[in-house]
């Protein structure tokens, strides 16, 4: 790997960048290397790992086909979260779903890493969401604010509104000291959070950082989705040439982030290192991705720059694959565009086609995915893609789950406002 | 932020508050709440408000009709530190450029809206251009958008310190690299709802009510956006025509712990002369942030207090507690090379920024 050379498709020059990377310290130097030590995902699946590991193995599909849920009037396809256990709250704390989504998440996350919260005491939390609170308000709160605040709990229901209150319901719940820090960049939350905590881990914020993503189906995003016309009533097929839109899921997942050094020093269990990030904006429309995919495609080029690995390296991508007819081109234009000069086409999927698109919980439970393929060594197929996007470049995986050693994987994230980001996960040190 | 890591300066400053838009720094201090006019209210409510302008008219060519006025507001709040700044963004790779936006409620107003919309249509007649521009991303994609700014674009909370949270991320993403410059901004626009909720939880001040002086025990609630454009120390140095108002040479920011023990390791054994409070809105900022103060700087040490409007900015004031603090230093012996900016809550939680002033 120290010896890649990275390809600039743009000029078409291939350049020695390594040497003088200001990223080579996060391939050498243990202090600087990110490795995750837990996973915990709440998913329309369960809770757990290894319950939508055998989920997605077995072709199980959460999404379905419902009239007057989440909302009365709504027919579509969602993906939903059964049987949440409810956390007993706090006095004077109110838990709104999203809250407790992401506590289960982390508290899964804490498991999976074999440590009770007392390891996490000085950790920091970086949660990602775009709804915040809003499952806790109704329409009363815009037609009358004073009243509904009258109502019994309508205060502290208002209380968990700012999308801040997720990484204090964590916090709170889990005794936890260290900094604590909210992302919101629509679709891309969950992404972001993880990358701006490998920030922080380098910039020595923290000695663990637990990231992820949390977001719950909600009336106001459904219903914002459906006036946008992106909604797929019938489970999405995603990068398909038929695909008609979205479907909206619900989770949370959380990634214990910490240096190889400290993770080595503490003796934890490594599950995967995160090589390289990058995060970017398109700077082209409230909702509409370039269609040349350009953004995204420079922000895959940034984070195979970090990690200091070629497109030939790259043994999957994770798309955002949303299902809408303008993202899955754009973003088919980006892969054939970012992966450009290797020597097969590029192993392509997406997951949403099992559980939805969870907006702010999707990219951290797209990287658990992720980090699922590269530890199993199963590369899952998008379902319902009969009639793939046409592209020399993509291999669309379709049809049976694809086994294949993964030393490397990517996972891609789009958002409203253009914002992307890309995570770059490898194997664990042996 | 560790302490070796290489400092960030700060290079323009823009802002639209109560003062109205500006760039530079803030030099005035006397301000009253006005009269809330927005929206019906019984009896009068007063609170630092945005005067009524046209966005236009300042930055020319932007529009705004159909944004919520928090983006509005942080799209003229970049452009003038933009222009504070002496920048020409057709000069500079604009994929290395950032954006960090902290607020607390983001877009509220046209949260609002979308409420009202369903309230009025039903969930399945919402209105499709409202919904985007209620998303709390949706101030900084607009101005990644209005620039073509290319970079990392962030969006940030945090119950106390999301100012000084989006500070050090951006100070962050230019130290690692990944930006070369970053535009940070922090604010938030006051609506009906979110007013009636700091009235029912009896946080207000008794200035909100009438025209008396403000009295403790409240906070009168405010708005705007403050906007910061950040470069690496090296990169400014290349730029003999730049301004330094600070340079940001380290920060920690946590929910608990020992801040004392956490805040004097980041010192390294240094003691700013001044301390600029970024009071976090609630009644008791004051006093807790003044002894914290003396138990980490000594008594020598100036303290700047939490701005009066600022201070109703809830949890996102701190860039213009800085931005006035340094635009009232006229009055403090030059004794301050390096300042402190710091906000502490409840639960021992607390953010501190160290700044050299030039």
């Amino acid at each position: 790997v120290l010896s890649a050379e990275y390809v600039d498709d743009r000029s078409g020059s291939v350049v020695e960048f390594h040497r003088k990377s200001p990223f080579l310290a996060l391939l050498t130097d243990p202090h600087k290397t990110i490795v995750v030590t837990g996973i915990g995902v709440v998913s329309p699946y369960g809770i757990g790992l290894d319950c939508l590991q055998a989920g997605m193995l077995a072709g199980k599909c959460c999404l379905e086909r419902t009239t007057n849920v989440v909302y009365p009037g709504f027919d579509g396809s969602v993906a939903q979260v059964r049987g949440l256990p409810l956390l007993s709250e706090n006095s004077g704390v109110r838990v709104s779903r999203t809250d407790q989504l992401a506590v289960m998440a982390v508290q899964d996350a804490m498991a999976s890493s074999g440590c009770d919260s007392s390891t996490f005491r000085e950790s920091g939390i970086v949660m990602a969401s775009t709804l915040g609170g809003l499952t806790e308000i109704d329409t009363g709160i815009a037609e009358d604010p004073a009243a509904w605040y009258r109502r019994p709990g309508g205060l502290l229901r208002a209380a968990s509104y700012p999308f801040a209150h997720v990484a204090d319901a964590v916090g709170e719940h889990f005794g936890m000291h260290g900094p604590r820090c909210a992302i919101s960049v629509a679709c891309a939350s969950g992404a972001m959070a993880i990358a701006i905590a490998a920030n922080m881990l380098l910039e020595g914020s923290a000695p663990i950082i637990l990231a992820g993503g949390s977001d719950p189906l909600c009336p106001f995003t459904l219903s914002g989705f459906n006036s946008l016309q992106a909604l797929d009533p019938n489970p999405c097929c995603p990068f398909d040439q038929n695909r008609k839109g979205v479907n909206l899921g619900e989770g949370s997942a959380v990634l214990i982030l910490e240096t190889l050094a400290g993770a080595t020093a503490r003796n934890a269990n490594i599950l995967a290192v995160l090589r390289g990030w990058a995060m970017n904006n398109d700077a082209f429309h409230p909702t509409a991705p370039q269609k040349d995919g350009s953004g995204l495609a420079d922000c895959v080029r940034l984070s195979m720059q970090m990690a200091a690995v070629r497109g030939d390296e790259i043994g999957y991508v994770n798309a955002h694959g949303t299902g809408t007819p303008l993202n899955d081109t754009a973003e088919a234009n980006a892969y054939e565009t970012a992966f450009r000069g290797r020597n097969r086409p590029i192993p392509v999927s997406s997951t949403k086609s099992y559980f939805g698109h969870c907006l702010g919980a999707a990219g951290a439970l797209e990287a658990a995915v992720t980090i699922m393929a590269i530890r199993s060594g199963a590369l899952i197929p998008t379902l319902r893609l009969t009639n793939p996007i046409e592209s020399l470049g993509i291999d669309w995986l379709r049809g049976e789950v694809k086994r294949q050693p993964l030393p490397l994987a990517m996972s891609a994230s789009s958002g409203f406002g253009g914002s992307n980001t890309v995570l770059i996960f490898g194997g664990g040190p042996s | 932020m560790t302490p070796d890591s290489q400092p960030v300066t700060i290079t323009g400053i823009g802002s639209v508050s109560p003062y109205g838009p500006l760039a530079g720094l803030i030099s005035k201090l006397s301000l009253e709440p006005t009269t809330i006019t927005a929206w019906t209210t019984t009896g009068q409510r007063r609170a630092f408000l945005v005067p009524p302008f046209r966005p236009a008219a300042v930055v020319p060519g932007v529009k705004t009709r159909r944004l919520d006025r928090l983006s509005a507001w942080a799209l003229v709040a970049s452009s003038l530190a933009i222009k504070d700044a002496g920048i020409d963004l057709t000069q500079l790779d604009r994929s290395r450029i950032a954006v960090v936006f902290a607020t607390a409620f983001g877009c509220i107003e046209l949260t609002e809206a979308f409420y009202l919309s369903a309230a009025a249509n039903g969930w399945n007649g919402t209105d499709p251009i409202t919904f985007p521009e209620t998303l709390a991303s949706a101030p900084a994609s607009h101005v990644s958008m209005f620039h073509g700014l290319r970079g990392p674009n962030i969006t940030v909370s945090n119950k106390y310190f999301a100012g000084e949270s989006a500070i050090m991320q951006a100070a962050c993403v230019i130290r690692q690299a990944q930006a070369d410059l970053a535009i940070v901004l922090a604010g938030d626009a006051l609506a009906r709802s979110l007013y009636a909720w700091y009235e029912q939880a009896e946080l207000l001040s008794t200035a909100c009510y009438n025209s008396n002086p403000v009295e403790a025990g409240g906070f009168i609630p405010s708005e705007g956006v403050a906007a910061l454009v950040m470069e690496s120390s090296a990169r400014v140095k290349d730029r003999p025509e730049a301004r330094t108002y600070a340079r940001i040479t380290s920060g920690r920011w946590a929910a608990g712990g020992h801040p004392a023990e956490i805040i004097r390791q980041m010192l390294c054994g240094s003691r700013p002369r001044l301390a600029i409070c970024s009071g976090n809105g609630e009644p008791c900022a004051v006093s807790p942030t003044a002894s914290f103060v003396r138990e980490i700087a000594g008594d020598d040490c100036v303290i700047t207090p939490p701005q009066a409007f600022a201070g109703g900015l809830a949890g996102n004031g701190a860039l213009f507690h800085l931005i006035l603090a340094l635009g009232n230093l006229a009055g403090i012996p030059r004794l301050h090379e390096q300042a402190l900016l710091l906000g502490t809550a409840r639960d021992n939680g607390f953010a501190a920024i160290l700044l050299e002033l030039p």
